[in-house]
Protein backbone atom coordinates (compact mmCIF):
# COMPACT_ATOMS: atom_id res chain seq x y z
CA UNK A 1 0.00 0.00 0.00
CA UNK A 2 2.77 2.40 0.98
CA UNK A 3 4.66 1.85 -2.31
CA UNK A 4 1.54 2.45 -4.40
CA UNK A 5 0.60 5.52 -2.34
CA UNK A 6 4.12 6.92 -2.77
CA UNK A 7 4.05 6.41 -6.51
CA UNK A 8 0.56 7.93 -6.82
CA UNK A 9 1.60 10.91 -4.69
CA UNK A 10 4.71 11.75 -6.69
CA UNK A 11 3.14 11.05 -10.09
CA UNK A 12 0.40 13.60 -9.30
CA UNK A 13 2.98 16.35 -9.03
CA UNK A 14 4.37 15.53 -12.47
CA UNK A 15 1.33 16.26 -14.64
CA UNK A 16 0.48 19.59 -16.20
CA UNK A 17 -3.08 19.33 -14.88
CA UNK A 18 -1.78 19.08 -11.31
CA UNK A 19 0.42 22.13 -11.76
CA UNK A 20 -2.58 24.10 -13.06
CA UNK A 21 -4.74 23.00 -10.10
CA UNK A 22 -1.96 23.87 -7.62
CA UNK A 23 -1.59 27.27 -9.31
CA UNK A 24 -5.37 27.89 -9.05
CA UNK A 25 -5.34 26.90 -5.37
CA UNK A 26 -2.42 29.14 -4.54
CA UNK A 27 -3.64 32.11 -6.57
CA UNK A 28 -7.14 31.86 -5.09
CA UNK A 29 -5.72 31.57 -1.58
CA UNK A 30 -3.35 34.47 -2.13
CA UNK A 31 -5.79 36.92 -3.68
CA UNK A 32 -8.81 35.99 -1.56
CA UNK A 33 -6.71 36.39 1.58
CA UNK A 34 -5.16 39.61 0.32
CA UNK A 35 -8.44 41.31 -0.56
CA UNK A 36 -10.83 39.68 1.91
CA UNK A 37 -9.74 42.24 4.52
CA UNK A 38 -11.58 44.88 2.45
CA UNK A 39 -14.88 43.07 3.15
CA UNK A 40 -14.45 43.54 6.87
CA UNK A 41 -14.95 47.29 6.52
CA UNK A 42 -17.84 47.08 4.04
CA UNK A 43 -19.96 44.08 5.13
CA UNK A 44 -21.32 43.32 8.57
CA UNK A 45 -19.98 39.90 9.65
CA UNK A 46 -20.19 37.82 12.79
CA UNK A 47 -17.04 37.38 14.86
CA UNK A 48 -16.62 33.80 13.54
CA UNK A 49 -16.99 35.03 9.98
CA UNK A 50 -14.56 37.84 10.60
CA UNK A 51 -12.01 35.40 11.98
CA UNK A 52 -12.28 33.09 8.99
CA UNK A 53 -12.83 35.52 6.17
CA UNK A 54 -9.28 34.98 4.91
CA UNK A 55 -9.92 31.26 4.29
CA UNK A 56 -13.36 31.82 2.72
CA UNK A 57 -12.04 32.01 -0.85
CA UNK A 58 -10.23 28.71 -0.59
CA UNK A 59 -13.14 27.00 1.15
CA UNK A 60 -15.56 28.26 -1.51
CA UNK A 61 -13.20 27.06 -4.24
CA UNK A 62 -13.11 23.55 -2.79
CA UNK A 63 -16.87 23.52 -2.17
CA UNK A 64 -17.70 24.51 -5.73
CA UNK A 65 -14.82 23.10 -7.75
CA UNK A 66 -13.13 20.58 -5.45
CA UNK A 67 -14.94 17.63 -6.99
CA UNK A 68 -14.08 18.87 -10.48
CA UNK A 69 -10.42 19.27 -9.55
CA UNK A 70 -10.19 15.82 -7.96
CA UNK A 71 -11.95 14.02 -10.81
CA UNK A 72 -9.92 16.02 -13.31
CA UNK A 73 -6.68 14.79 -11.81
CA UNK A 74 -7.59 11.29 -10.65
CA UNK A 75 -10.64 10.05 -12.59
CA UNK A 76 -8.52 7.27 -14.09
CA UNK A 77 -6.53 6.27 -11.04
CA UNK A 78 -7.82 2.67 -11.12
CA UNK A 79 -9.33 2.19 -14.57
CA UNK A 80 -6.28 3.50 -16.46
CA UNK A 81 -4.23 0.69 -14.91
CA UNK A 82 -6.94 -1.85 -15.70
CA UNK A 83 -7.42 -0.58 -19.23
CA UNK A 84 -3.69 -0.61 -20.02
CA UNK A 85 -3.21 -3.84 -18.07
CA UNK A 86 -0.42 -2.43 -15.92
CA UNK A 87 -2.69 -3.47 -13.05
CA UNK A 88 -1.49 -7.04 -13.65
CA UNK A 89 1.93 -6.11 -12.33
CA UNK A 90 0.28 -4.81 -9.17
CA UNK A 91 -2.29 -7.53 -8.46
CA UNK A 92 0.34 -10.24 -8.84
CA UNK A 93 2.40 -8.54 -6.13
CA UNK A 94 -0.05 -7.22 -3.59
CA UNK A 95 -3.70 -7.45 -2.57
CA UNK A 96 -6.44 -5.60 -4.38
CA UNK A 97 -7.44 -3.83 -1.16
CA UNK A 98 -3.86 -2.54 -0.81
CA UNK A 99 -4.04 -1.18 -4.35
CA UNK A 100 -7.28 0.74 -3.72
CA UNK A 101 -6.06 1.98 -0.33
CA UNK A 102 -2.66 2.93 -1.77
CA UNK A 103 -4.26 4.91 -4.58
CA UNK A 104 -6.63 6.64 -2.15
CA UNK A 105 -3.96 7.62 0.36
CA UNK A 106 -1.55 8.74 -2.38
CA UNK A 107 -4.15 11.15 -3.79
CA UNK A 108 -5.19 12.22 -0.31
CA UNK A 109 -1.60 13.02 0.63
CA UNK A 110 -1.23 15.13 -2.52
CA UNK A 111 -4.27 17.19 -1.58
CA UNK A 112 -3.26 17.46 2.08
CA UNK A 113 0.09 18.90 1.00
CA UNK A 114 -1.54 21.30 -1.47
CA UNK A 115 -4.20 22.47 1.00
CA UNK A 116 -1.80 22.89 3.90
CA UNK A 117 0.48 24.92 1.65
CA UNK A 118 -2.54 27.04 0.65
CA UNK A 119 -3.56 27.56 4.28
CA UNK A 120 0.00 28.51 5.17
CA UNK A 121 -0.11 31.06 2.36
CA UNK A 122 -3.35 32.44 3.79
CA UNK A 123 -1.86 32.57 7.26
CA UNK A 124 0.71 35.07 6.00
CA UNK A 125 -2.20 37.56 5.75
CA UNK A 126 -4.47 36.37 8.55
CA UNK A 127 -1.66 35.55 11.01
CA UNK A 128 -3.61 32.43 12.02
CA UNK A 129 -4.93 29.11 10.70
CA UNK A 130 -8.53 28.14 11.47
CA UNK A 131 -8.52 24.48 12.57
CA UNK A 132 -12.25 24.25 11.86
CA UNK A 133 -11.99 25.46 8.25
CA UNK A 134 -8.90 23.33 7.70
CA UNK A 135 -10.67 20.26 9.11
CA UNK A 136 -13.81 20.90 7.05
CA UNK A 137 -11.80 21.37 3.85
CA UNK A 138 -9.77 18.22 4.49
CA UNK A 139 -12.89 16.18 5.23
CA UNK A 140 -14.60 17.45 2.10
CA UNK A 141 -11.61 16.65 -0.09
CA UNK A 142 -11.33 13.19 1.51
CA UNK A 143 -14.93 12.46 0.53
CA UNK A 144 -14.39 13.78 -2.99
CA UNK A 145 -11.29 11.61 -3.43
CA UNK A 146 -13.14 8.53 -2.16
CA UNK A 147 -16.00 9.20 -4.58
CA UNK A 148 -13.51 9.62 -7.45
CA UNK A 149 -11.78 6.33 -6.60
CA UNK A 150 -15.18 4.62 -6.50
CA UNK A 151 -16.11 6.05 -9.92
CA UNK A 152 -12.80 4.91 -11.34
CA UNK A 153 -13.45 1.40 -10.03
CA UNK A 154 -17.03 1.17 -11.28
CA UNK A 155 -16.42 2.59 -14.75
CA UNK A 156 -13.82 0.61 -16.67
CA UNK A 157 -13.07 3.08 -19.46
CA UNK A 158 -10.84 6.09 -18.63
CA UNK A 159 -12.34 8.17 -21.45
CA UNK A 160 -15.78 7.70 -19.95
CA UNK A 161 -14.70 8.63 -16.40
CA UNK A 162 -13.11 11.79 -17.80
CA UNK A 163 -16.49 12.78 -19.23
CA UNK A 164 -18.36 11.52 -16.16
CA UNK A 165 -15.90 13.33 -13.90
CA UNK A 166 -16.77 16.69 -15.47
CA UNK A 167 -20.51 15.99 -15.14
CA UNK A 168 -20.18 14.83 -11.53
CA UNK A 169 -17.78 17.67 -10.75
CA UNK A 170 -20.33 20.25 -11.90
CA UNK A 171 -23.48 18.50 -10.71
CA UNK A 172 -22.20 17.38 -7.31
CA UNK A 173 -22.09 20.81 -5.57
CA UNK A 174 -25.31 21.98 -7.27
CA UNK A 175 -27.30 18.90 -6.25
CA UNK A 176 -25.72 18.87 -2.79
CA UNK A 177 -26.64 22.51 -2.14
CA UNK A 178 -30.16 21.89 -3.46
CA UNK A 179 -30.56 18.89 -1.15
CA UNK A 180 -29.15 20.65 1.91
CA UNK A 181 -30.98 23.95 1.53
CA UNK A 182 -34.08 22.73 -0.33
CA UNK A 183 -37.10 21.04 1.19
CA UNK A 184 -37.73 18.14 -1.17
CA UNK A 185 -39.31 15.37 0.88
CA UNK A 186 -38.60 12.63 -1.66
CA UNK A 187 -34.88 13.16 -2.08
CA UNK A 188 -34.15 15.02 1.14
CA UNK A 189 -32.62 11.96 2.81
CA UNK A 190 -29.80 11.95 0.26
CA UNK A 191 -28.32 15.01 1.96
CA UNK A 192 -27.17 12.74 4.77
CA UNK A 193 -24.82 10.92 2.43
CA UNK A 194 -23.37 14.11 0.94
CA UNK A 195 -20.69 16.05 2.82
CA UNK A 196 -22.36 19.44 2.38
CA UNK A 197 -24.96 18.74 5.05
CA UNK A 198 -22.24 18.14 7.64
CA UNK A 199 -20.38 21.24 6.54
CA UNK A 200 -23.37 23.50 7.04
CA UNK A 201 -22.74 23.43 10.79
CA UNK A 202 -19.83 25.26 12.36
CA UNK A 203 -18.85 22.49 14.74
CA UNK A 204 -17.25 19.07 14.65
CA UNK A 205 -20.19 17.60 12.69
CA UNK A 206 -17.89 17.59 9.65
CA UNK A 207 -16.16 14.54 11.14
CA UNK A 208 -19.17 12.46 10.02
CA UNK A 209 -17.86 12.92 6.48
CA UNK A 210 -14.89 10.66 7.20
CA UNK A 211 -16.91 7.46 7.84
CA UNK A 212 -18.86 8.24 4.65
CA UNK A 213 -15.57 8.43 2.73
CA UNK A 214 -14.45 5.18 4.35
CA UNK A 215 -17.70 3.55 3.24
CA UNK A 216 -17.12 4.69 -0.35
CA UNK A 217 -13.60 3.26 -0.29
CA UNK A 218 -14.98 0.05 1.24
CA UNK A 219 -17.46 -0.29 -1.64
CA UNK A 220 -14.71 0.46 -4.18
CA UNK A 221 -12.49 -2.22 -2.61
CA UNK A 222 -15.22 -4.86 -2.68
CA UNK A 223 -16.05 -4.08 -6.31
CA UNK A 224 -12.39 -4.16 -7.29
CA UNK A 225 -11.87 -7.49 -5.53
CA UNK A 226 -14.59 -9.04 -7.66
CA UNK A 227 -13.28 -7.53 -10.85
CA UNK A 228 -10.83 -9.42 -13.04
CA UNK A 229 -7.82 -7.62 -14.32
CA UNK B 1 7.96 -30.71 -2.40
CA UNK B 2 5.00 -29.46 -4.40
CA UNK B 3 5.16 -25.96 -5.90
CA UNK B 4 1.70 -25.87 -7.49
CA UNK B 5 -1.29 -28.07 -6.80
CA UNK B 6 -4.73 -27.60 -8.30
CA UNK B 7 -7.83 -29.58 -7.59
CA UNK B 8 -10.70 -29.65 -10.08
CA UNK B 9 -10.15 -26.01 -10.96
CA UNK B 10 -12.95 -24.57 -13.06
CA UNK B 11 -13.55 -21.21 -14.65
CA UNK B 12 -16.54 -20.03 -16.61
CA UNK B 13 -17.44 -16.69 -18.13
CA UNK B 14 -21.22 -16.73 -18.15
CA UNK B 15 -22.19 -19.98 -19.81
CA UNK B 16 -18.82 -20.44 -21.47
CA UNK B 17 -16.59 -22.84 -19.58
CA UNK B 18 -12.93 -21.97 -20.09
CA UNK B 19 -11.43 -24.39 -17.58
CA UNK B 20 -13.39 -27.58 -17.08
CA UNK B 21 -11.63 -29.10 -14.08
CA UNK B 22 -7.86 -28.89 -13.95
CA UNK B 23 -6.08 -31.12 -11.43
CA UNK B 24 -2.34 -30.78 -11.54
CA UNK B 25 0.74 -31.19 -9.36
CA UNK B 26 4.00 -29.47 -10.17
CA UNK B 27 7.09 -30.26 -8.13
CA UNK B 28 9.62 -27.69 -6.98
CA UNK B 29 12.54 -27.26 -9.36
CA UNK B 30 10.61 -28.30 -12.46
CA UNK B 31 10.34 -26.43 -15.74
CA UNK B 32 6.75 -27.20 -16.55
CA UNK B 33 5.47 -26.51 -20.05
CA UNK B 34 1.83 -25.81 -20.76
CA UNK B 35 0.78 -26.38 -24.34
CA UNK B 36 -2.45 -25.81 -26.13
CA UNK B 37 -4.03 -24.05 -29.03
CA UNK B 38 -5.21 -20.45 -28.75
CA UNK B 39 -8.20 -20.31 -26.44
CA UNK B 40 -7.40 -23.63 -24.78
CA UNK B 41 -7.34 -21.94 -21.36
CA UNK B 42 -3.58 -21.68 -20.69
CA UNK B 43 -3.52 -17.97 -19.87
CA UNK B 44 -6.72 -18.24 -17.83
CA UNK B 45 -5.03 -20.91 -15.74
CA UNK B 46 -2.01 -18.66 -15.12
CA UNK B 47 -4.27 -15.69 -14.39
CA UNK B 48 -6.06 -17.67 -11.69
CA UNK B 49 -2.81 -18.92 -10.19
CA UNK B 50 -1.40 -15.41 -9.99
CA UNK B 51 -4.42 -13.48 -8.71
CA UNK B 52 -5.33 -11.75 -11.95
CA UNK B 53 -8.57 -13.75 -12.15
CA UNK B 54 -10.66 -15.75 -9.70
CA UNK B 55 -11.68 -19.37 -10.19
CA UNK B 56 -15.36 -20.30 -10.44
CA UNK B 57 -14.83 -23.45 -8.39
CA UNK B 58 -12.12 -25.82 -7.26
CA UNK B 59 -9.06 -25.07 -5.21
CA UNK B 60 -5.35 -24.55 -5.61
CA UNK B 61 -2.26 -24.03 -3.54
CA UNK B 62 0.98 -22.32 -4.41
CA UNK B 63 4.16 -23.11 -2.46
CA UNK B 64 2.03 -24.83 0.14
CA UNK B 65 -0.41 -21.97 0.72
CA UNK B 66 -3.96 -21.93 -0.62
CA UNK B 67 -5.51 -19.08 -2.58
CA UNK B 68 -4.11 -15.64 -3.33
CA UNK B 69 -2.15 -14.82 -0.22
CA UNK B 70 0.06 -11.77 0.04
CA UNK B 71 2.94 -13.77 1.52
CA UNK B 72 2.75 -16.16 -1.44
CA UNK B 73 2.63 -13.31 -3.96
CA UNK B 74 6.01 -12.13 -2.72
CA UNK B 75 7.49 -15.53 -3.61
CA UNK B 76 6.20 -15.68 -7.16
CA UNK B 77 7.23 -13.85 -10.29
CA UNK B 78 4.74 -13.37 -13.10
CA UNK B 79 5.21 -12.45 -16.71
CA UNK B 80 1.67 -11.94 -18.03
CA UNK B 81 0.78 -12.76 -21.62
CA UNK B 82 0.24 -9.13 -22.54
CA UNK B 83 2.74 -6.68 -21.10
CA UNK B 84 2.37 -2.94 -21.24
CA UNK B 85 4.39 -0.76 -18.96
CA UNK B 86 4.23 2.74 -17.52
CA UNK B 87 5.29 4.71 -20.58
CA UNK B 88 7.14 7.45 -18.77
CA UNK B 89 9.25 5.19 -16.61
CA UNK B 90 12.59 3.70 -17.60
CA UNK B 91 13.37 0.00 -17.22
CA UNK B 92 15.31 0.67 -14.01
CA UNK B 93 12.45 2.74 -12.57
CA UNK B 94 10.05 -0.11 -13.33
CA UNK B 95 12.23 -2.69 -11.65
CA UNK B 96 12.75 -0.52 -8.58
CA UNK B 97 9.01 0.10 -8.27
CA UNK B 98 8.09 -3.56 -8.74
CA UNK B 99 10.79 -4.82 -6.37
CA UNK B 100 9.62 -2.34 -3.72
CA UNK B 101 6.07 -3.56 -4.24
CA UNK B 102 7.19 -7.18 -3.83
CA UNK B 103 8.75 -6.34 -0.48
CA UNK B 104 12.28 -7.07 -1.64
CA UNK B 105 13.68 -3.70 -2.76
CA UNK B 106 16.43 -3.87 -5.36
CA UNK B 107 19.21 -1.33 -5.68
CA UNK B 108 19.90 0.42 -8.98
CA UNK B 109 22.93 -1.83 -9.49
CA UNK B 110 20.83 -4.96 -8.90
CA UNK B 111 18.25 -3.73 -11.41
CA UNK B 112 20.94 -3.13 -14.03
CA UNK B 113 22.33 -6.61 -13.34
CA UNK B 114 18.92 -8.20 -13.95
CA UNK B 115 18.46 -6.13 -17.11
CA UNK B 116 21.84 -7.39 -18.29
CA UNK B 117 20.71 -10.96 -17.71
CA UNK B 118 17.78 -10.50 -20.10
CA UNK B 119 19.85 -8.59 -22.65
CA UNK B 120 18.48 -5.10 -22.00
CA UNK B 121 21.65 -3.56 -20.57
CA UNK B 122 21.95 -1.04 -23.40
CA UNK B 123 18.50 0.39 -22.75
CA UNK B 124 18.31 0.73 -18.98
CA UNK B 125 17.61 4.46 -18.98
CA UNK B 126 15.32 4.56 -22.02
CA UNK B 127 11.62 5.18 -21.29
CA UNK B 128 9.53 2.16 -22.10
CA UNK B 129 7.35 4.06 -24.59
CA UNK B 130 10.38 3.85 -26.88
CA UNK B 131 10.74 0.10 -26.40
CA UNK B 132 10.08 -2.38 -29.18
CA UNK B 133 7.81 -5.42 -28.64
CA UNK B 134 10.81 -7.67 -28.05
CA UNK B 135 12.34 -5.27 -25.54
CA UNK B 136 9.06 -5.16 -23.64
CA UNK B 137 9.05 -8.95 -23.54
CA UNK B 138 12.53 -8.93 -22.04
CA UNK B 139 11.50 -6.31 -19.50
CA UNK B 140 8.50 -8.53 -18.71
CA UNK B 141 10.90 -11.32 -17.77
CA UNK B 142 13.17 -8.93 -15.85
CA UNK B 143 10.30 -7.64 -13.71
CA UNK B 144 9.24 -11.21 -13.00
CA UNK B 145 12.65 -12.14 -11.58
CA UNK B 146 13.75 -8.86 -9.96
CA UNK B 147 12.59 -9.87 -6.46
CA UNK B 148 14.26 -13.29 -6.66
CA UNK B 149 11.04 -15.36 -6.55
CA UNK B 150 10.86 -19.10 -5.88
CA UNK B 151 8.25 -19.75 -8.54
CA UNK B 152 7.95 -18.16 -11.96
CA UNK B 153 4.93 -18.00 -14.23
CA UNK B 154 6.00 -17.11 -17.75
CA UNK B 155 3.27 -16.74 -20.33
CA UNK B 156 4.89 -17.22 -23.74
CA UNK B 157 8.25 -15.78 -22.68
CA UNK B 158 9.97 -16.04 -26.05
CA UNK B 159 7.17 -15.28 -28.50
CA UNK B 160 8.06 -12.36 -30.75
CA UNK B 161 11.77 -12.48 -29.93
CA UNK B 162 14.56 -12.88 -32.48
CA UNK B 163 16.45 -16.19 -32.59
CA UNK B 164 19.44 -14.87 -30.64
CA UNK B 165 17.22 -13.50 -27.87
CA UNK B 166 15.25 -16.78 -27.74
CA UNK B 167 18.45 -18.72 -27.06
CA UNK B 168 19.49 -16.12 -24.48
CA UNK B 169 16.17 -16.38 -22.64
CA UNK B 170 16.19 -20.18 -22.79
CA UNK B 171 19.65 -20.17 -21.17
CA UNK B 172 18.33 -17.79 -18.54
CA UNK B 173 15.42 -20.15 -17.80
CA UNK B 174 17.89 -23.04 -17.41
CA UNK B 175 20.06 -21.00 -15.07
CA UNK B 176 17.01 -20.05 -12.98
CA UNK B 177 16.13 -23.72 -12.68
CA UNK B 178 19.70 -24.46 -11.57
CA UNK B 179 19.19 -21.90 -8.81
CA UNK B 180 16.32 -24.09 -7.57
CA UNK B 181 13.45 -22.07 -8.95
CA UNK B 182 10.32 -23.64 -10.35
CA UNK B 183 9.22 -22.41 -13.74
CA UNK B 184 5.74 -22.72 -15.16
CA UNK B 185 5.62 -21.58 -18.75
CA UNK B 186 3.29 -21.59 -21.70
CA UNK B 187 4.54 -21.57 -25.25
CA UNK B 188 3.47 -22.12 -28.80
CA UNK B 189 7.00 -23.07 -29.72
CA UNK B 190 6.92 -26.86 -29.45
CA UNK B 191 10.64 -27.25 -30.11
CA UNK B 192 11.36 -24.90 -27.25
CA UNK B 193 9.11 -26.80 -24.85
CA UNK B 194 10.64 -30.10 -25.92
CA UNK B 195 14.11 -28.66 -25.40
CA UNK B 196 13.78 -27.02 -22.02
CA UNK B 197 10.79 -28.42 -20.13
CA UNK B 198 11.09 -31.29 -17.68
CA UNK B 199 7.35 -31.99 -17.85
CA UNK B 200 4.64 -30.99 -20.26
CA UNK B 201 0.86 -30.77 -20.14
CA UNK B 202 -1.24 -30.52 -23.27
CA UNK B 203 -4.49 -28.67 -22.89
CA UNK B 204 -7.52 -28.74 -25.10
CA UNK B 205 -10.83 -26.94 -24.60
CA UNK B 206 -10.27 -26.36 -20.90
CA UNK B 207 -9.02 -29.83 -20.04
CA UNK B 208 -5.57 -31.37 -19.67
CA UNK B 209 -5.60 -34.21 -22.12
CA UNK B 210 -2.05 -35.39 -21.56
CA UNK B 211 0.60 -34.70 -18.93
CA UNK B 212 4.01 -36.18 -18.29
CA UNK B 213 7.71 -36.04 -19.04
CA UNK B 214 8.76 -35.94 -22.68
CA UNK B 215 9.72 -39.63 -22.50
CA UNK B 216 6.34 -40.56 -21.01
CA UNK B 217 4.49 -38.65 -23.69
CA UNK B 218 6.64 -40.14 -26.43
CA UNK B 219 6.23 -43.69 -25.18
CA UNK B 220 2.48 -43.17 -25.01
CA UNK B 221 2.35 -41.95 -28.56
CA UNK B 222 5.09 -44.25 -29.80
CA UNK B 223 2.66 -46.49 -31.73
CA UNK B 224 4.88 -46.30 -34.78
CA UNK B 225 8.47 -45.32 -35.38
CA UNK B 226 10.54 -45.07 -38.50
CA UNK B 227 13.79 -47.08 -38.40
CA UNK B 228 16.57 -46.26 -40.86
CA UNK B 229 19.59 -48.55 -41.15
CA UNK B 230 22.89 -48.46 -43.00
CA UNK B 231 24.35 -51.86 -43.74
CA UNK B 232 26.86 -53.83 -45.84
CA UNK B 233 25.86 -54.98 -49.36
CA UNK B 234 23.33 -57.84 -49.58
CA UNK B 235 23.49 -60.63 -52.16
CA UNK B 236 20.49 -60.69 -54.61
CA UNK B 237 19.17 -63.99 -53.19
CA UNK B 238 19.58 -62.88 -49.60
CA UNK B 239 17.93 -59.61 -50.49
CA UNK B 240 14.69 -61.29 -51.61
CA UNK B 241 14.50 -63.51 -48.48
CA UNK B 242 15.18 -60.57 -46.25
CA UNK B 243 12.60 -58.41 -48.05
CA UNK B 244 9.95 -61.05 -47.50
CA UNK B 245 10.78 -61.28 -43.81
CA UNK B 246 10.95 -57.49 -43.32
CA UNK B 247 7.50 -57.02 -44.88
CA UNK B 248 6.17 -59.16 -42.05
CA UNK B 249 8.03 -57.13 -39.44
CA UNK B 250 6.82 -53.67 -40.42
CA UNK B 251 5.31 -51.40 -43.07
CA UNK B 252 6.49 -48.79 -45.58
CA UNK B 253 9.63 -50.77 -46.37
CA UNK B 254 12.15 -49.07 -48.64
CA UNK B 255 15.27 -51.06 -49.50
CA UNK B 256 18.25 -49.53 -51.30
CA UNK B 257 21.73 -50.97 -51.97
CA UNK B 258 23.15 -50.39 -48.53
CA UNK B 259 20.30 -48.87 -46.57
CA UNK B 260 16.73 -49.59 -45.60
CA UNK B 261 13.86 -47.75 -44.01
CA UNK B 262 10.90 -49.39 -42.29
CA UNK B 263 8.08 -48.35 -40.01
CA UNK B 264 7.70 -50.60 -36.96
CA UNK B 265 5.30 -50.66 -34.03
CA UNK B 266 7.68 -51.39 -31.15
CA UNK B 267 11.31 -51.23 -30.06
CA UNK B 268 11.42 -55.07 -29.94
CA UNK B 269 11.04 -55.14 -33.69
CA UNK B 270 14.21 -53.11 -34.12
CA UNK B 271 16.23 -55.76 -32.27
CA UNK B 272 14.57 -58.49 -34.36
CA UNK B 273 15.49 -56.71 -37.61
CA UNK B 274 19.12 -56.30 -36.54
CA UNK B 275 19.25 -60.00 -35.63
CA UNK B 276 17.73 -60.99 -38.98
CA UNK B 277 20.28 -58.88 -40.86
CA UNK B 278 23.16 -60.41 -38.89
CA UNK B 279 21.88 -63.93 -39.56
CA UNK B 280 21.87 -63.07 -43.29
CA UNK B 281 25.58 -62.12 -42.92
CA UNK B 282 24.76 -58.41 -43.29
CA UNK B 283 26.65 -56.02 -41.04
CA UNK B 284 24.67 -53.12 -39.58
CA UNK B 285 26.70 -49.88 -39.65
CA UNK B 286 24.16 -47.55 -38.18
CA UNK B 287 20.60 -47.36 -36.87
CA UNK B 288 18.51 -44.21 -36.66
CA UNK B 289 15.09 -44.25 -35.03
CA UNK B 290 12.74 -41.38 -35.75
CA UNK B 291 10.58 -41.00 -32.65
CA UNK B 292 7.46 -38.87 -32.55
CA UNK B 293 8.30 -35.21 -31.89
CA UNK B 294 6.31 -33.08 -29.49
CA UNK B 295 4.73 -31.61 -32.57
CA UNK B 296 3.50 -35.09 -33.60
CA UNK B 297 2.20 -35.72 -30.09
CA UNK B 298 0.54 -32.29 -29.97
CA UNK B 299 -1.14 -32.82 -33.32
CA UNK B 300 -2.26 -36.31 -32.36
CA UNK B 301 -3.52 -35.31 -28.90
Amino acid sequence: MYVIAKREFFSLFKSIKSIIVIAILFLTSFYSAKYSGNLLSEVELSSFEQENIYSAGLMLLILLFGMLFVTGLSHDTINRETHERTIRFLVTRTSKSSIVAGKFFGILLFWIVCLIASFLLISVFSQRISPLILGQTMSLITYQIALTVLLSTIVSRPAFTMFLGVIVGIAFPIISFWLVFGSNSWFGWIKFITPFYYLSKDDLTYLFILPLAAALIGIATQLFKRREC
Amino acid sequence: MIAIETNDLKKAYGKTAVLKGISLQIKKGEIFGFLGRNGAGKSTFINIMTGIANQSSGSFSILGAGGHRNETKKKIGVMPDYSTFYENLSAVDHLRFFSDLSGNPASKEQCIEVLKSVGLHEHVRKKTKKYSFGMKKKLGIAQAIIHDPELLFLDEPTSGLDAESVIHIQKLIFSLQKQGKTIFMTSHNLDEVEKICTRVAIMREGLIIKCGTMDELKSFYRSTMIVKMKHSPISPSGRETLKKWLKGAGTDLIMKDQSLSITVSSEKKIAEIIRALNQSKVDVYGVHVEEPSLQDIFMEA
